[in-house]
């Protein structure tokens, strides 16, 4: 009950950031919010698991890092007459069970320098797609991958 | 100041107009549907982070920042999810080494 009550008044305070405070307006924001409280239950149960402020800075810091690299890595690579690619799979046996915790895994990984999650082969392990395979792509996603983890508190999958 | 403000979102209005050229000529030059995704996802996210760094300034505090700065967050979000989607249904047919 508690989780519904936080998670409602955030979506209907975005709601009121972004549409601005009229009366008749707030009447659909309510519907609005009630709808993203239901769905947000339904995908995101609340869960035990405490965050890590510190660790959640920490891998805030390395997104913002890693995204100007990623996006220069690939501007680099696409104005290079030469296009200087070596595309590729590899597998990275991850450790956080399939879950929200994987899922944010991928969607932060995706966003990373030269990787791009494209789900799991037969054994579990996730398969990357890769611009450049001579890039450290492993070592990185290791290093993604304990951040993570220690952000949400250690808790390796909160199910 | 407001001189220094209005160079500084000239500034990063036009790298963040650049990232958005990049992802676009990779898109026309990198060779398969995968290696394409991450011409679009990454230099589009850098590109759209600097235009809203650079927009920042010009719209009024503390609101605008605000929407500016969802809509940013929302297309990262979008992004993120949505190219790994692509991404999984571009693999099937290649070649997995």
């Amino acid at each position: 009950m508690r989780a519904v009550i936080i998670r409602g008044a955030g979506f209907f305070g975005f709601w009121l950031v972004l549409i601005g405070a009229d009366p008749v307006d707030g009447v659909a924001g309510l519907f609005t919010a009630a709808a993203a409280t239901w769905t947000s239950l339904r995908l995101l149960p609340p869960s035990s698991g405490r965050w890590q402020y510190a660790a959640l800075a920490r891998l805030a810091w390395r997104f913002m890092q890693q995204s100007i690299m990623g996006g220069l890595d690939v501007a680099r690579r696409a104005f290079d007459p030469r296009l200087p690619l070596q595309p590729g799979f590899l597998t990275y046996p991850i450790r956080l069970p399939p879950g929200p915790a994987r899922n944010a895994f991928c969607a932060f990984t995706s966003a990373m320098p030269g990787t791009l999650p494209t789900g799991v082969d037969e054994h579990g392990a996730l398969l990357y797609h890769c611009l450049d395979v001579n890039q450290p792509v492993v070592a990185q996603l290791t290093v993604d991958e304990e951040l993570l983890t220690r952000a949400l508190g250690g808790t390796d999958g909160d199910r | 100041m407001s001189f220094v403000l209005d160079l500084f979102t000239m500034g990063a209005v036009l790298a963040g107009a650049l990232f958005f050229l990049a992802g676009t000529v990779g898109l026309l030059r990198f060779p398969d549907p995968l290696t394409r995704l991450h011409a679009l996802t990454k230099a589009d996210n850098l590109g759209l982070g600097l235009i809203v760094i650079g927009l920042l300034p010009q719209v009024a505090w503390p609101l605008g920042a605000f929407k500016l700065i969802a809509i940013w967050l929302m297309a990262l979000f979008a992004a993120t999810t949505i190219s790994q989607l692509m991404a999984r249904a571009a693999r099937d047919g290649e070649p997995v080494r």
